[in-house]
């Protein structure tokens, strides 16, 4: 871990812009309000850009930016917030800076989501960091809008992908190469969280956690629930704890287990505590997503709190397991296999011991303390080479102007 | 067409061909920019990561042989590579092919003088942690300004082939920029927060 402070470091105002709403939190925006909060805690002033309604209760450092508005986007509903408003509010908050002072840094969030991370990318004059979150980057429109962001893409001085497969897409679909730095997790949280008697287990009643939303396919409840019958013949005591909304399902995932649907509790869903509780109550977490994960952020709370991860392997999650050494693997989409691997595992003490010691250990390059010092390193590189060479002369000139909104022409 | 309609759409061609040259010049301006400004950020912490690994090999915490072929290595990057100004920074041209073999060389013997691991370990926990922590900054660093400033590059020549940018001549005499290619990878014990 790069513990030691560079000579010469100093306070930084950085600007970060989410474009998804904080109405209703998800990855990008959880990672993007634990960033700011670690970067505030490293001393760094922060200001955060994001849609949000004006009811929604926000984080001190959160700039509304207006409401978020669904719109189908790229084959499914998204909530985005666009259009000329916008564009004035985002060349406001760049304007502004920090206590009237312009922003050392901007760092954008998924700038090729069209929205509010876009509009900031196209008005900014400040040296650009950008973070690639998802797997998928191209669309159709994309493409027809893409000359149009191409110049755009020319301001982007540094670019951060969460994950190897967000940058195997970012390379394949835009070109170019991005440094990798993990989803940060705050790993303290989930060790430190106390356990639920109700859910903690014991030799003869072992408990197995599964988290995420029920109707999503993707997330492999399926799976799971073909595997359970197997699972319950050779050891009829285990406890399933099933976390995650889509209560829809529920009774039909009831019928199909029939009798023995007296051994799976639904939760329904669950709050941060609560999450964190049942994670480190659980002996088992099984994670049997079938595809489309880019990172496996629950798979590293799950490692932090302390139960033992079973997880399908997808090549995300073999590199968040440490291919298989903290954790255990089995094959997508096999529900016999996920059954041997439990079984082996209930069975087995001592090798679920050896992996909680290896995952405590090889958390930590995922703790946001860490991360956080990377990003720094990355924001201190794009300094560098902005001070190298004085400011843009053509800017400058242009400078004399007000801004024009479309600073790319 | 009469003469004057001949001239209008003279006059229009001339328009929009002065509109693209003035944008390509000032796309151009800007990545070459880029490219001469990251080049000089990579050069700089090329040069720390020489001074910590300096630092290590008289810090005692290596072996001798080690300590000595370091130093070795460190003198022969650091004699080829003068400090980059801004001028030769335009000239953008890589590294050279002598600098970047000669860092390349600095790589492998300091991931051969670090050893597995556990061995790097020991010498963060030992008293010379600090020095190491040092590499280590100095190091991911320089991979950091190496990937930076190759975009920059791949953008640059992107600019370089568009139809108008070459019709106009608008890169001058500017040579065509390369991509600075050494071997930087890190040692699985220094790797940020890997420990």
């Amino acid at each position: 871990m790069i513990t030691i402070r560079r000579r010469g470091h100093r306070t930084l105002r950085v600007g970060i812009v989410c474009p998804y709403s904080f109405d209703a939190p998800g990855g990008v925006q959880f990672h993007v309000r634990d960033l700011a909060q670690a970067l505030q805690a490293a001393g760094h002033h922060v200001s955060v850009l994001a849609p949000s309604s004006d009811d929604t209760e926000l984080p001190d450092v959160v700039t509304a930016a207006g409401r978020a508005v669904p719109v189908p986007y790229n084959g499914s509903v998204a909530r985005l917030t666009f259009g000329p408003l916008a564009a004035t509010r985002v060349r406001r908050w760049l304007e502004g800076g920090i206590d009237g002072r312009p922003y050392d840094i901007v760092h954008l969030h998924e700038p090729m989501v069209p929205s509010l991370s876009m509009l900031a990318l196209w008005q900014t004059t400040e040296p650009v960091v950008a973070t690639f979150h998802t797997s998928q980057v191209r669309s159709r429109a994309l493409q027809v809008a893409y000359p149009l962001v191409r110049q755009s893409l020319e301001k982007i001085a540094a670019r951060i992908a969460v994950s190897e497969d967000a940058r195997r897409t970012l390379v394949d679909h835009l070109g170019g190469d991005a440094v990798v730095i993990p989803n940060g997790v705050y790993t303290e949280v989930f060790a430190s969280s106390p356990r639920r008697h109700e859910w903690t287990g014991t030799p003869s009643a072992p408990t197995v956690a599964f988290l995420g939303r029920l109707d999503e396919p993707r997330k492999g409840l399926h799976v799971l629930v073909q595997a359970i019958p197997a699972i319950l013949d050779r050891m009829p005591g285990v406890r399933f704890l099933v976390a995650g909304r889509g209560e829809d399902v529920v009774g039909e995932t009831r019928e199909l287990l029939g009798a023995r649907a007296s051994s799976v509790e639904f939760l329904g869903g669950v709050s941060d505590a609560d999450k964190a509780a049942l994670l480190a109550s659980a002996d088992l977490y099984v994670a049997p997503q079938t595809g489309g994960e880019s990172f496996g952020i629950v798979l590293v709370e799950a490692m932090s709190a302390g139960s033992v991860v079973v997880a399908s392997d997808l090549g995300a999650f073999q590199r968040v397991l440490d291919d298989g050494a903290a954790g255990a693997l089995f094959r997508n989409g096999d529900p016999a296999d996920l059954a041997a691997t439990v079984l082996d595992l209930l069975a087995d003490p001592a090798r679920r011991d050896a992996y909680r010691a290896r995952a405590a250990e090889w958390v930590q390059r995922f703790d946001w303390s860490g991360v956080t010092e990377q990003v720094l390193a990355v924001y201190e590189m794009t300094l560098a080479a902005d001070h190298a060479i004085g400011g843009d002369v053509v800017g400058r000139f242009m400078g004399l102007f007000p801004r024009r909104v479309g600073g790319d022409a | 067409m009469t003469w004057s309609e001949i001239a209008l759409v003279a006059l229009a061609v001339l328009a929009v061909g002065l509109v693209f040259a003035w944008q390509g010049a000032s796309r151009l301006d800007r990545v070459h920019r880029k490219v001469a400004a990251s080049r000089i950020a990579l050069d700089s912490q090329l040069v720390r990561r020489a001074s910590a690994a300096m630092e290590l090999a008289a810090s005692g915490a290596l072996d001798p042989a080690s300590a000595v072929l370091v130093a070795d290595a460190v003198y022969t990057a650091s004699d080829i590579g003068p400090v980059t100004s801004p001028a030769a920074a335009l000239k953008m041209d890589g590294l050279g092919a002598e600098r970047e073999r000669a860092e390349s060389g600095l790589t492998a013997t300091l991931r051969e003088a670090l050893g597995a691991p556990e061995a790097v370990r020991g010498l963060r926990a030992g008293p010379s942690g600090e020095v190491v922590e040092g590499l280590a900054a100095a190091w991911y660093r320089v991979t950091l300004a190496r990937r930076f400033h190759n975009e920059a590059v791949a953008q640059a020549r992107r600019v370089r082939r568009l139809w108008y940018v070459r019709l106009f001549h608008l890169a001058g005499r500017a040579p065509m920029p390369r991509t600075v290619e050494l071997d930087d990878a890190l040692p699985h014990g220094l790797e940020p927060s890997g420990g």
